[in-house]
Formats: C-alpha cells, sequence, structure tokens
C-alpha cells in the first residue's frame, strides 16, 4: 500500500499543489518559491524511493474503475520511473533557476503555478496505464504550455502562443482518433489489455500514423516542428522546460510506451520513422547553422536531436532502445543547461542575437564553461553523458542493416558540433563587444553549473544510468517479466 | 598490477583537475608538480613495460565492458608517451613560467596523458573511443589558451578531429555489428564489403589523428596560434603514436590487411599524397614553427604508405619511422621554442647567425634535421629505408613519390638551419643567450637517442618495433642492421647530394638562405598552385565548410516554407472559408429567407430521390 501512496503522491502533489500556489502567493513570495520547489522535488524524492522496488522486477498499479470500459489507472514500471526521473530532475533544477530569473517580472504567481501543474500532469502522463487519462494529462500540459508560451503577454507572444497550441492541439485530436480506433479494435482503453488482446500482433498501419500526428506534432518533428523555434519567446527557464526536459520528450515517451511497450509495429515503420526523423534533422540542424537568434537556434538544435531519440527507438532493436532513453536523459541535462545559459546571456546583455554578442567567457566565465560542457554533452563528445547515447542510437541502426540511415545520421552530428560550435564562438569568444556585464543571481548560475555537472558525470559515471537503462529496455520489450 | 594499469589513467587526471585547485600564489608550483606526475607516470610505465594483463569489468552493458589490456605494443607505446610527456613538461617548466595560462596548460597536459594512456590499453573498443574522443576537449582547451586570436584554430582543431572521430564511431559501430564483440583481442574480420567499409571508417579515425590528408589543415594554423610545448607533445608525438598505434592494431590484428587488398593500395596512395602535398607546403614556409608542423603532416604518410604496403619490411619501417619521427620532430619544435624564447621571434626573415650564439639548439637541430632527412647513420635514415624497401616491392610510382618527398624535406631543412643559425646576425639580437639548461636537458636527451637509434638500431628494432608484429607475420626476417639493399642506399644517397646541390643552387641565384627554395616557389605553374593554397583554395575546412554552409542554407529556406505554411497559408485559407461565410451573414431577411428555401428545396429532394 506505501508504494501505492507513493506514486499517488508523485503526481497529485505537483498537480493539487499548482493550484494553492497563487494563494500563497499573495501573501508570501518566499514560501510560495520554496513550496513550489518542493512539490516539485516531492515527485524527485518519491520516484527515487520507488525505484528499489522497480529495478527487481515489480511493478505498482493503482486502479478506480470509473465508468465502463475506462478506469484510472496509475501504472508504475521501469520506463515510467525512468521518465518520470529524468523530467522532474531537470525540472526542479528549472524551478531552481526561476528564483533568479523571474524575480523581476510581473504575474509570478501564475508563473509558477503552470509550471508546477506542468511537470504533475507530465508525471500524469508518464504514468498514465490508461490512454484516455494519458490524453487528459497530455492536454493539460498542452493549456500549462500555451499560458508559459504567451506569458509576457505582447501581441507576438500570444499569437506564438496560439500557434503552439492549435498545432499541438491538432494533431492530439487527430491521435485521439487513433485511440478511439484502437478501442473498438480491442474494446479497452487500458494499455495492458490492449496489449494483451493484440496478443504481439502487428496494430494496423492507420492506427499507428493516426497517433504519430499527435507524437511528432507535440515532440516538434518535421513537419510539425514550426511552433518550436516560435515558442522562444518564452522566458527562458519555459524554454528550457519546453524544448529540454519536459514537452517535446512526452511526444517520444509515448511513442516508447505504445510502438515499442504495448503495440507491435509493422516492419515498414522501422524504416519510416527514420526517414521522417532523418529529414527533420537534417532541415532543423540546416536551420540551426544559418539562424542568428539565440534561442531559435538552441530549439533547432532540439528539434534535430529529437530526431535521434526516434531514430534510436525506431531501430525497435535493444541497443537502439537503450540508446534512445539515455538520450532522453543527457539530452535532457545538457539541452536545459543550454537554454538556461541562454537565459542568462540574455537577462544580462539584453539581447538574444548573437552577431550582437561577443567574448563572454572573460565576463561570465562560469556559463561559459557550463554552456561548453553542455554543448560538448550534445555533441557527443565524451567524457559527457551524450556520447554514449549517440553511439548507441547510430549502432543500433548499424544493426539493423540501415548503413545509409546511420551515415544521415552521421551527418547530422556533423552538423550540430559546427552549428554549436558557431554559437559557442560568437557568444562567448572573440571581441567583447558588450562591456560592463555579470554574471548575476546565484541561483542561475549555480543551476546551470549543476546541469554541467550532471552531463559531465553522466558519462563518468555511465554505469549507473546504463544499468538501469538495460533492464528497462529487457522489461519494455518483454525479455524478463 | 590491476591497481598499476588504472593508476596510469587516474593519477594524472585527478591530478589535472587538483592544478585547478591550486591556488594563484603558489602558482609557480604547478610546474614542478606536473613534473612530478609525469616522472610517476614514467616510473610505472617502465614497470609495465613488456608485461601481458588482461583486465575487464563490465560498464555501459552491450558488450562495452571497460577492458584494458596491457601487452608488449601497448606498454611501448604507453612508455613512448610516458616519456616525451616527462621531457617536454621538464621544458616546459622553464618555457610556460612567465605565461599567463601556465596553470591551466599544465592541467590540460596531465589529463591529455590520462586520455592518452586510456586509449592505448583500452580492449573495448568503445572504451578506446571514449578516450581516444574525449582528448578532443583538451586538444580545445589547449590551443584555445594559446593565444588571443587562437580560437578560430580551436574551433578548426575540434570540427576536423570531431568528424573523424565520428568516422571512428561509426567504425566501431560496423565492426561491433560484424564480429559481435567489441573487445579488440578476439576481433578477427575479414576485409569483405561490409569489413572494408568498416575498415575504412576506423582507418580514417586512425590516419587523421596521426595528422594525414585530408584532416590536417588545423596543424599549421595551430603553430603559430598555440603554446610551442603544446606542437612538440601532441601533433609532433602524441597524436602520432596513438593513431599509428591504432592503425597497426586494425591492419595487423583485427582486419588481416594483405597486399592484395584494395585497401592496402588506397593507404598506399593516401601515404604518398600526403607526403607530396605537405611538403611541397613546407618548402615555402616563412615562420619557424609552421615550417616544422608541414613536416608533421608530410612524415605522417611515410608511416601510412609503411604501414600500407601490408608487406613486413614496409610495416617495421613505418612503425620504427613512427617512434623516430615523434622523436626528431618533438626536438625539431622545442628547438623552435628555444629560438622563441631566447630571441622573440620564429619568423625566418629576421632571425640568422643564431648558430654561434646558440651552439647546442644548433647541434640538436643539426642531429634532428639529419634524422628527419634520412641521412646515415640517424635513425630516420633507417626506417626510411624500409619503407622505400616496402614502398618499392608493391610499386615503383610509391617508391618515387617517397623518394621525391625525402628530396624536398632534406631542401626544405637545408633552407631552415641556413636561415636560421647560418649567415648574418641582426644587430638586435647580438646578445641572445643559450637557452636555459631545463629546456637544453631534453633537447639534448632526445638528440642522443635519436642517434642511439640511428646507430645502434638493433636496439629498438628487436626490442621494440619488430615484436609488434610478431614471428607470424615477420617471417623469420630481421632488418635490423645496416639495410640490405644497397641500390636503395645509393639512391637515398643521391637524392641527399641533388637536395645540397638544389640549395647551393638557390642560394646563389636568390642570395640568401631563406630564398633558396624561391626558384621551385616561383616556378611556372607551381607558383600559380603555391598562390592558391596560401589563400586556402584547397583546405578542406574552408571547402568543407561552404558545402555545409550552403546546404544549411537550403535547408533553412525549406523550414521558412513550411513555417510560411503554418503562419500564412493556413492563416488565409481559413480566413477565405470564414470570410465567405461571414458574407452568406449579411442581416438581411432576404438572404436568410433565401437560405431557408434552398435549403428546404434541397431536403425535398432529398426525401424524394434518395429515400424512396
Amino acid at each position: 500500500m506505501r508504494n501505492e501512496i507513493l506514486l499517488f503522491c508523485i503526481v497529485f502533489v505537483p498537480v493539487i499543489g499548482s493550484f494553492i500556489l497563487p494563494l500563497i502567493g499573495s501573501f508570501s513570495k518566499q514560501l510560495r518559491n520554496l513550496l513550489a520547489l518542493v512539490f516539485v522535488l516531492t515527485s524527485v524524492v518519491f520516484s527515487f524511493i520507488l525505484l528499489p522496488e522497480i529495478i527487481s522486477g515489480g511493478t505498482v498499479t493503482i486502479n478506480y474503475p470509473l465508468i465502463s470500459g475506462i478506469s484510472f489507472t496509475l501504472h508504475a514500471d521501469m520506463l515510467a520511473v525512468f521518465m518520470a526521473i529524468a523530467s522532474s530532475l531537470i525540472g526542479s533544477v528549472i524551478v531552481l533557476y526561476s528564483f533568479g530569473y523571474i524575480s523581476h517580472y510581473e504575474n509570478q504567481n501564475e508563473y509558477y503555478m503552470m509550471v508546477v501543474l506542468f511537470l504533475g500532469s507530465m508525471m500524469g502522463l508518464v504514468f498514465s496505464g490508461n490512454l484516455i487519462f494519458l490524453f487528459l494529462f497530455w492536454e493539460i500540459t498542452t493549456i500549462a504550455c500555451w499560458r508559459l508560451i504567451g506569458f509576457f503577454r505582447g501581441k507576438i507572444q500570444v499569437l506564438r502562443a496560439d500557434k503552439a497550441f492549435l498545432i499541438t492541439v491538432f494533431g492530439a485530436l487527430i491521435m485521439l482518433v487513433g485511440f478511439v480506433m484502437l478501442y473498438s479494435q480491442t474494446g479497452s482503453f487500458d494499455l495492458l489489455v490492449i496489449k494483451n488482446a493484440l496478443k504481439g500482433n502487428p496494430v494496423s498501419n492507420i492506427v499507428v500514423m493516426l497517433i504519430l500526428f499527435g507524437i511528432l506534432s507535440k515532440s516538434a518533428t518535421l513537419p510539425f516542428h514550426s511552433w518550436l523555434p516560435d515558442a522562444g519567446v518564452a522566458p527562458s527557464p519555459v524554454t528550457a522546460l519546453l524544448h529540454a526536459a519536459v514537452l517535446v520528450k512526452i511526444g517520444v515517451y509515448v511513442f516508447a510506451r505504445l510502438f515499442i511497450s504495448t503495440l507491435t509495429l509493422d516492419v515498414m515503420w522501422h524504416t519510416v520513422v527514420p526517414v521522417i526523423a532523418g529529414l527533420s534533422m537534417l532541415v532543423s540542424a540546416g536551420a540551426a547553422f544559418i539562424e542568428t537568434d539565440l534561442k531559435r537556434i538552441l530549439a533547432y538544435s532540439t528539434i534535430s536531436q529529437i530526431s535521434f531519440i526516434f531514430l534510436g527507438l525506431a531501430t525497435g532493436n535493444e541497443i537502439g532502445i537503450a540508446g534512445s532513453l539515455l538520450y532522453i536523459l543527457m539530452h535532457g541535462l545538457a539541452k536545459g543547461g543550454l537554454f538556461l545559459c541562454a537565459g542568462i546571456v540574455e537577462q544580462n546583455t539584453g539581447t538574444k542575437d548573437i552577431t550582437k554578442l561577443g567574448g563572454l567567457i572573460k565576463t561570465m566565465p562560469v556559463t561559459a564553461i557550463a554552456f561548453l560542457f553542455c554543448a560538448f554533452s550534445v555533441m557527443g563528445i565524451p567524457p559527457f553523458g551524450g556520447f554514449f547515447s549517440k553511439y548507441m542510437v547510430i549502432t543500433g541502426a548499424i544493426n539493423n542493416g540501415q548503413l545509409a540511415i546511420a551515415l544521415t545520421f552521421f551527418a547530422g552530428a556533423i552538423l550540430t558540433i559546427l552549428y554549436l560550435l558557431r554559437v559557442f564562438t560568437m557568444v562567448f569568444l572573440g571581441d567583447l563587444k558588450i562591456s560592463s556585464v555579470k554574471e548575476k543571481s546565484a541561483t542561475m548560475v549555480s543551476s546551470v553549473a549543476v546541469l554541467a555537472i550532471l552531463s559531465l558525470a553522466g558519462g563518468i559515471f555511465i554505469k549507473y544510468p546504463s544499468d538501469f537503462v538495460v533492464l528497462t529496455v529487457q522489461q519494455m520489450l518483454g525479455i524478463i517479466k | 598490477m590491476i591497481n598499476m594499469i588504472y593508476i596510469l589513467i587516474l593519477l594524472p587526471f585527478i591530478a589535472g583537475l587538483l592544478i585547478f585547485a591550486i591556488p594563484k600564489s603558489i602558482r609557480k608550483i604547478t610546474g614542478f608538480f606536473a613534473l612530478l606526475i609525469t616522472l610517476v607516470d614514467l616510473g610505472f610505465a617502465v614497470a609495465l613495460f613488456n608485461k601481458n594483463i588482461i583486465y575487464s569489468v563490465p560498464w555501459a552493458g552491450f558488450g562495452i565492458d571497460f577492458s584494458l589490456r596491457i601487452d608488449h605494443f601497448s606498454s611501448f607505446i604507453i612508455l613512448a608517451v610516458a616519456s616525451f610527456c616527462f621531457l617536454i613538461t621538464l621544458y616546459s617548466t622553464t618555457f610556460m613560467k612567465d605565461k599567463n595560462n601556465s596553470g591551466q596548460f599544465f592541467a590540460y597536459l596531465l589529463i591529455s596523458l590520462a586520455m592518452t594512456n586510456g586509449a592505448v590499453i583500452a580492449d573495448n573498443l568503445v572504451v578506446m573511443l571514449f578516450f581516444w574522443e574525449g582528448l578532443l576537449v583538451t586538444l580545445f582547451a589547449m590551443i584555445l589558451i594559446g593565444s588571443k586570436a587562437a580560437f578560430k584554430t580551436a574551433v578548426k582543431a575540434l570540427v576536423l578531429v570531431g568528424i573523424s572521430d565520428l568516422c571512428l564511431m561509426i567504425g566501431i559501430g560496423l565492426t561491433g555489428h560484424l564480429s559481435g564483440t567489441l573487445t579488440m583481442s578476439s576481433i578477427n574480420l575479414s576485409l569483405d564489403s561490409t569489413g572494408g567499409v568498416a575498415f575504412i571508417f576506423l582507418m580514417i579515425g586512425a590516419i587523421s589523428k596521426a595528422g594525414s590528408m585530408p584532416f590536417h589543415s588545423w596543424i599549421p594554423d595551430a603553430a603559430v596560434d598555440a603554446d610551442l610545448p603544446f606542437m612538440a607533445l601532441f601533433p609532433a608525438a602524441l597524436e602520432k603514436l596513438l593513431g599509428i598505434y591504432f592503425l597497426a592494431r586494425i591492419s595487423l590484428e583485427m582486419f588481416k590487411l594483405s597486399p592484395a587488398s584494395w585497401i592496402s593500395t588506397l593507404m598506399m596512395i593516401i601515404g604518398s599524397i600526403t607526403i607530396i602535398f605537405a611538403v611541397m607546403m613546407a618548402l615555402i614556409q616563412k615562420d619557424y614553427k609552421r615550417l616544422l608542423s608541414y613536416h608533421a603532416i608530410s612524415q605522417v604518410g611515410y608511416m601510412i604508405l609503411g604501414i600500407g604496403t601490408a608487406v613486413p619490411i614496409g610495416i617495421v619501417g613505418g612503425l620504427f619511422h613512427m617512434i623516430n619521427h615523434a622523436m626528431y620532430k618533438s626536438g625539431l619544435f622545442l628547438t623552435g621554442g628555444a629560438i622563441e624564447r631566447q630571441v622573440g621571434t620564429t619568423d625566418l626573415k629576421k632571425l640568422g647567425g643564431l648558430g654561434s650564439k646558440m651552439p647546442i639548439t644548433f647541434g640538436v637541430f643539426i642531429v634532428a634535421a639529419a634524422s628527419i632527412s634520412g641521412v646515415p647513420p640517424f635513425n630516420g635514415f633507417f626506417s626510411k629505408e624500409l619503407i622505400y624497401d616496402g614502398a618499392l616491392e608493391r610499386g615503383l610510382i610509391f617508391y618515387i613519390i617517397a623518394v621525391a618527398g625525402s628530396f624536398f624535406t632534406a631542401a626544405s631543412f637545408l633552407k631552415l638551419g641556413h636561415s636560421v643559425y647560418i649567415g648574418k646576425i641582426k644587430d638586435e639580437y647580438r646578445s641572445v643567450k643559450e637557452a636555459p639548461v631545463t629546456m637544453l636537458v631534453p633537447m639534448i636527451v632526445i638528440a642522443l637517442i635519436c642517434i642511439l637509434f640511428g646507430v645502434y638500431n638493433p636496439l629498438p628494432l628487436n626490442n621494440l618495433i619488430q615484436p609488434i608484429l610478431g614471428e607470424r607475420l615477420l617471417e623469420g626476417h630481421n632488418y635490423s642492421g645496416f639495410p640490405s639493399n644497397i641500390m636503395i642506399v645509393v639512391i637515398t644517397v643521391v637524392v641527399l647530394i641533388a637536395a645540397f646541390l638544389n640549395h647551393l643552387y638557390g642560394v646563389r641565384k636568390s642570395g640568401s638562405g631563406l630564398g633558396a627554395a624561391d626558384h621551385i616557389h616561383h616556378a611556372p605553374v607551381l607558383s600559380y598552385i603555391y598562390d592558391k593554397a596560401e589563400k586556402r583554395y584547397f583546405d578542406p575546412y574552408n571547402i568543407g565548410l561552404k558545402i555545409a554552409g550552403f546546404i544549411s542554407k537550403i535547408f533553412f529556406k525549406v523550414d521558412k516554407a513550411i513555417n510560411w505554411f503554418y503562419d500564412v497559408f493556413i492563416v488565409k485559407i481559413t480566413y477565405f472559408f470564414t470570410g465567405v461565410i461571414k458574407k452568406l451573414h449579411n442581416g438581411h431577411y432576404a438572404m436568410y429567407l433565401s437560405w431557408s428555401l434552398i435549403g428546404t428545396v434541397i431536403i425535398i429532394i432529398f426525401i424524394f430521390i434518395v429515400l424512396r
């Protein structure tokens, strides 16, 4: 029973807590900030407490039947716990960073409420064992994200927020049609029931296609990616949250949950998905190499890296999937760090245009080093964590005999090195163009330092995440029960 | 024993990190601290020499075990790496004393030492790649701290080496896929279609680390921008050792490269191209360090050519050349550093007549330059003769290119020596003194070993080089002693004399030692090519960046088009339809009435026709 309560708390402490935050904020800002962090940390700590039970092969399930065919199900297995830890961990660093970043702006109550609600519903989505509740939490994140992108309330921000909302909701609704078709085939929305009903037979291609609409739009993959660079108008911690930690990983997670753990795909998709991902990666990497707006570059970079995750998952073999899961973690840490560094740069210099920046390594050394560490991790350079995930994903493609696809992603990896170095050089090296700039706010700088160090530790101590991921993949593929 | 292997990696790594923690007030001791660590590392390397240890613990899953192997070959490389690190750290304690970033320099040096040791003793391909590619980080950092404008070179180096390391990654993925294991000592693949592709990718990684074309072009730039000890240690010694070590591992052990394979021919072609183009560029350089750096590229061509011949004599020559080159090239860079520190410039136009002021430096230079030019009885002579012999066995053209390379090598070192150490000294340099003793000692040691390895070459060949191939590959041959093919020796001597005569001709024609190669530089056709090369038209980095930029622009346009679809097209479509519907609701009764009538008619038709 203890584990069930923990699981319930992981989801509902932040979800319900988020609505209390504005009330508390009306009389004490400090307490509100602290509570926001506590709520998010609850998810982290409780997920870690669940870990031993899960690693030993057990699962935790909460099941309350509601109306016919639909029951409220929370189900914790290795994949879910892995994803929950990865996103809530990064989420808490982002909340910490927000203390410094958002303190100059209006509407902080709304900000903290939306961020915590977002992370809470992310937890709900991750642990949902039922398609209807998965969809429900999915849409809550969409709404929270809509408010967060439009947070500054300018005309452009509102437009961009609407764009993100419309594209992701469009995808989600098509996905819902897919869910309903799945229901009509299997008679249930419950993932375990669906899995047992299909008995390993490939699910019909039309269902896969419909669900892919939702996944690709949420994970900002070609051709539904264009809302993500535009969402850079949001406050920096939010863009970090959106891009790195959570939002774009939702699609990827659902892909893993549905198309690997639950359903069996037609062989065709092992080629189609990498091809879509490859195109998405090339287009966005090219755009990142030309773009001059710091946050847009990082957003394109995210789109491009998400493609690597899709590639690994789509290979369907152990090493590829394991690589993708590691990628989710390592990319989350590193990209979160990059966005938060960008936030420090933006706030202290007042510009996001990299052609107007330069030489900041002299005035903001910690930020520069943290940026470089995170960039190395995204490029896949050891001893940083990104190295192993990139190696495993590409090897996954090679093991499938898809040498051409592996080489396309090899080209993408080269472009990654090019555009990230371009950003680093233009922002931090060369002549100092904006003088009298200082690194401000200890919480902000220490947040990026934490992420940079975690990126490094993720590579040196690869054994721990890797051991866990290996077991996760075996559970997902049903190799062990 | 196991602990000793770990110490090879952990000790320099942790010591390197510790340097960052040393407070500024006692920064002066960092050099000595680093020296101590490299000395300890050298001690361990000596103790482990010729031991056989295999060790493995699980690491990242999927066959990626943290496995290490000490055998003859890897312990030899470890020993060489440790020796160079120790000597050059000793040199740097003086050379870097007054530089701002000396603390960082020593820190990166030690971390690089740890990474290099790790890459050499790794027995798992991914573990090796982990350390190997990890060197990118310190490479980037070490160039970056060199000077204010060095960041462009640092980026260039990171991009070029990064790309070649990614090739290595693909190669490792393919190799693991084909052989089902990542443990180097148990891989045994043939060079058929996919195996060949895997080999090519691994080879690109290996030879690029060693500095071969086409991933070479950061080295001459780094020669100008980076600190000199960096050049003497990395492009001259450690990277050569590492790259050629891995090349030998893949072509001798993991894949069985045979002379019949097209890959062997490909390697010889790459080697020959690298030899000739790089040495031609070296010939016309007007800067001490930049000239040396082109030779660092050119000489790697000999090693690739030697190993690529796939015949025992060529492989022995290639490997012998690897260790010889590491010695004389770092020795040459160290003389360059002595000049830079004592005189304040390495610009050949300003130098001259320093031989009498710095006799020991000059002496070291003569030994090292004679070695690189292949003058008997120095070490370079013997390794080159072996390579010539192997190349001749495989094809006359490769031999001719190799000998032509020697001609230009000798010519450019005659030019360099002449313009720096002989001739008239500038008035402002009349008070120049010999370099301090801590800098001279490493130079002298290196020069002495150059002589020793030449005069008494059975010592290195029998104890270090030939055991690498093993009895099976050697087929009972022993290549120590004086070269057996006297004809090749005669040709070599003739070529060297020709280079000397050419030098005399050039000096008489131009009137100075510096201009000794001008008649080649300004020869018809060549001058045009040189002009373009100096403007970096042929720099693969620039070409690659242009291609990447072009492709990126196309993708950027594609992305803009998609953006337009969402931001403009969909909006317009929506407005169009809503506009039409809006017009139909204009508030007039007549309009609504007519809509009702049309609706009624449609319903009636529907009922009568469809439902009847």
